[in-house]
């Protein structure tokens, strides 16, 4: 093997493992580790070894998925290798499209939210706030303030539980099974639970309407909600404790699938995934919509832009989720309003006109764009699914590493096939 | 490293390990730490949401969760317990919203005169491709379609997945014990829109399927009823076999509303013509009041002032006090509309009479009225319904004939008219 070869895909940019925040983050780059690159024969002598008649090898085209656990779904990577390096990786997805477009736009406005509950079935609730924003800007709805908190409490919820799963699936990837999934469940259970009781579905929440939420939070909610507080840290500070410094977990992790940041922002990556390389970008600090103003929390960002830093900064996302929620509990005493803003109807016509609007899913960016011809149905009705654009760089990402690589890689990105295919 | 923000700050994740002595594999056990501490909380319980450890899982079949009331599964249909009434007046709303268009349902007619009524002939959803979101329950102006908690629905025969409304039936009271604030806050508007409709309802039209004995039974309440309006005697011949439909409360109430619309529009109609201007109202508030008058001694039950004077009962035993109490009532609320549309001045004395007799009643009112429900029962709503249509027919007729129609001349209604028409001379 000609390892002293260092071939990456990609000129690594200057960016890698520098500081990304303007700050300057020169005591902390990574600390001069070397990131371990996997060595990429040529693809023209196709061998490597002194002896070409001896080893020659060829390269293989291979499928992985559509039908393969580690793809989270039905997807398909047509993979390139030469013995187990990548040489090439396609993602190919479509296997679960539905025509939820389509679909929509036969549909009224309010007969898609229940829709938008299938899109990421992970975080319904985001959906949710995303599509009833963009509909609210159409129509010019006016959401109360109560229901604005009870929304990003929805909301920060979903993040936690959507990153605790998340968290447990990558784990799952790389091969320790079932054992981080298990614990991350079981706090994902709770959150449902408390779902659940506000909106009468675990998953599928459908829980907010034009103007708010469909009806108040029950009077058990809130107590709930503060015994789940107490138990939160704990099981961040667990999962960090099973796994952060975790031998076998920082090999599988460090250095793999580094994404640099300026491919990254080429790719419009969003979500996790770009801080993980480090570009400060939450779109609750860059454009704070609902009352996310209002709210301490911090902007967690990655120094290398691999599996490791997404991982971390999903484990810093829950911790900065939960003190939104705190402050949440706080304020909601006092915020005036109603659940929903009685004046709002569902059965929304909009004037003519076209609105986008966008939320920081746990995944990254998710937006609407509705186009209103005036008539009770949407003109055209478009997802930015965060899933979907996170996923395009993936051929990338995976190139010049392992075939094994390419499960941790896949799963750190942390897509949901219902998403990526609409 | 981090960087100031508004309102926060951009932290660097800190990678690796944090301390640089630490021996290799450290990291592992540590990690084995936390497994083993799961390991050892899965000998007991979980205490809760700030619990993290422990065992947390139902043992399902034998231990259940306590579903929220929130909860929702698969749109079911109610009907009221008491009348067997369904809710639902297939008003299309529920089949309008739903995203995937499950629900299907065909609107009743009235069979004599093929008009729709506010009931549903036959309600279909097809479970297999219900979303479960709920539209259905929450556009529901009449609150009839609700949220099930049933949630094994698995089934080796699809086409049972097609649920028609016998199966879709449920009684308010299952609803209310899974969902009791839930129906709470709606059951008040809930029953008074039942009852608006179930007056719109002929025959057993908008009656759960389901229930075969209870609509045989009202089949034969309503023959009777027919032969009542018919021949006067037959409400008191041997009571009918069935069960009672509706306590003589309600009846009554209905009763009293009849004869107050039929008052009414006695008034508007032929008021103008004839009576003075100043009198209106003063005509218009006896009615009113007669018709109070009438529910009030019909909920009294036992009315014990109440004079027997009661005609064309059959020789016999004597008839239930209810039903005695619903007649004059009836009579009372008949008069009055004939007062009315005679444009009477005698009215304000009656309406006094009328204001004081509710006060003399005793309050056994209550208690009476479920304590004579079983037996008395039909008979006294038929009583209370042949009343309410004789009193119809009076307004009708003294609208029509204006101030001589006083004399009754009806075959049907000399019996009761007569003494009735007496009694009133005695208040007034």
């Amino acid at each position: 093997m000609n390892t002293g070869k260092l071939a990456f895909p990609m000129p690594l940019p200057a960016g890698v493992g520098t500081p990304s925040a303007p700050g300057g983050l020169e005591g902390q780059t990574s600390q001069e580790k070397p990131v371990r690159i996997s060595v990429r024969r040529s693809r023209v002598d196709g061998c490597s070894t002194k002896d070409p008649a001896m080893f020659k090898t060829e390269e293989l085209q291979i499928n992985i998925g559509p039908q393969h656990p580690s793809t989270h779904g039905v997807f398909r990577m047509l993979v390139t290798v030469d013995g187990e390096t990548i040489i090439d990786l396609k993602p190919v997805f479509g296997y679960l499209h539905r025509n939820h477009e389509q679909i929509a736009e036969q549909n009224t406005y309010l007969q898609n939210m229940p829709y938008t509950d299938r899109l990421d079935y992970f975080n319904s609730m985001a959906n949710n706030q995303a599509y009833a924003m963009a509909v609210e800007k159409l129509a010019g709805i006016e959401v109360p303030e109560r229901a604005e908190y009870i929304r990003v409490l929805m909301v920060e919820l979903t993040r936690i539980l959507n990153h605790a799963g998340a968290l447990g699936f990558l784990i799952n990837d790389m091969g320790m099974w079932q054992t981080q999934l298990a614990f991350g469940m079981r706090e994902r259970e709770k959150i449902l639970d408390l779902f659940e009781m506000a909106s009468g579905a675990r998953m599928m929440c459908n829980y907010f309407r034009f103007g708010g939420v469909v009806r108040d939070l029950p009077p058990e909610f809130m107590p709930k909600l503060k015994e789940l507080l107490v138990a939160m840290p704990a099981f961040v500070d667990e999962l960090e404790r099973l796994l952060r410094e975790n031998e076998i977990l920082m090999q599988r992790a460090e250095g793999i699938g580094i994404l640099p940041k300026e491919l990254a922002l080429a790719y419009s990556v969003t979500g996790p995934v770009l801080r993980g390389s480090g570009v400060p970008y939450d779109i609750r600090k860059a454009e704070p919509y609902s009352v996310y103003d209002r709210f301490d929390f911090d902007v967690p960002v990655g120094s290398v832009g691999d599996v490791y830093d997404r991982f971390l900064v999903r484990i810093e996302e829950m911790r900065q989720s939960k003190r939104i929620i705190e402050q949440i509990v706080e304020q909601l005493p006092d915020a005036r309003g109603g659940h929903i803003n009685p004046r709002a109807r569902q059965n929304v016509r909009p004037p003519v006109g076209d609105a986008y609007a966008r939320i920081e899913s746990p995944k990254g960016e998710l937006g609407f764009y509705l186009v209103s011809d005036g008539s009770p149905r949407p003109y055209r009705y478009k997802v930015r699914a965060p899933s979907f654009i996170n996923l395009t760089p993936l051929g990338d990402m995976c190139r010049g590493y392992k075939v094994a690589d390419v499960v941790v890689i896949l799963g750190s990105i942390d897509i949901v096939m219902g998403e990526v295919d609409r | 490293m981090t960087v100031k923000i508004e309102r926060g700050q951009i932290v660097t994740v800190e990678r690796g390990k944090r301390t640089a002595r630490r021996l290799p594999g450290m990291g592992l056990l540590d990690g084995m730490a936390v497994v083993w501490k799961h390991w050892a909380g899965s000998f007991r319980k979980n205490q809760g949401f700030n619990d993290i450890h422990g065992v947390f899982t139902y043992e399902y079949p034998e231990e259940r969760p306590k579903l929220p009331e929130a909860y929702r599964n698969m749109p079911i249909l109610l009907y009221d317990d008491e009348t067997s009434h369904e809710l639902c007046t297939s008003c299309f709303q529920c089949e309008r919203i739903c995203p995937p268009q499950v629900i299907h349902m065909t609107q009743a007619k009235d069979p004599a005169t093929g008009k729709p009524v506010p009931a549903v002939a036959e309600f279909v959803i097809e479970y297999d491709a219900c979303m479960s979101c709920g539209f259905c329950a929450e556009v529901c102006p009449f609150d009839a379609i609700k949220m099930d908690h049933e949630f094994e629905l698995s089934t080796a025969d699809h086409q049972k997945l097609t649920v028609f409304k016998e199966q879709l039936n449920r009684p308010i009271s299952y609803y209310e014990r899974i969902a009791p604030t839930m129906w709470a806050e709606v059951r008040d508007g809930a029953m008074k829109k039942l009852q608006g409709n179930i007056k719109r309802r002929p025959d057993v039209i908008g009656m759960a399927p389901n229930l075969a004995e209870k609509i045989a039974a009202r089949r034969r309440e309503l023959e009777a009823a027919a032969a009542a309006a018919t021949a006067p005697a037959a409400p008191a011949a041997a009571p009918a076999e069935g069960r009672k439909l509706t306590p003589e409360e309600k009846a009554a109430k209905l009763a009293a509303i009849k004869a107050a619309n039929a008052a009414k529009k006695a008034g508007d109609t032929v008021e103008p013509p004839v009576a003075p201007a100043g009198a209106a109202p003063a005509d218009e508030k006896a009615a009113r009041l007669a018709a109070i008058r009438a529910k009030n001694a019909a909920r009294k039950g036992e009315a014990p002032d109440a004079p027997p004077v009661v005609a064309g009962e059959p020789a016999g035993e004597a008839p239930p006090a209810d039903e005695k109490a619903a007649r004059l009532a009836a009579i009372r609320a008949k008069n009055a509309a004939r007062k009315a549309a005679e444009g009477s001045d005698g009215a304000p004395v009656e309406a006094n009479v009328a204001a004081t007799e509710p006060a003399a009643a005793p309050p056994a009112a209550g208690a009476a009225t479920s304590a004579a429900e079983a037996a008395t029962a039909p008979a006294d709503e038929k009583a209370a319904r042949l009343a309410a249509i004789r009193a119809k027919n009076a307004a009708r007729k003294a609208a029509g004939g204006g101030s001589d129609a006083a004399a009754p001349t009806t075959t049907g209604n000399v019996d009761s008219g007569g003494p009735g028409a007496s009694d009133d001379a005695a208040l007034s």
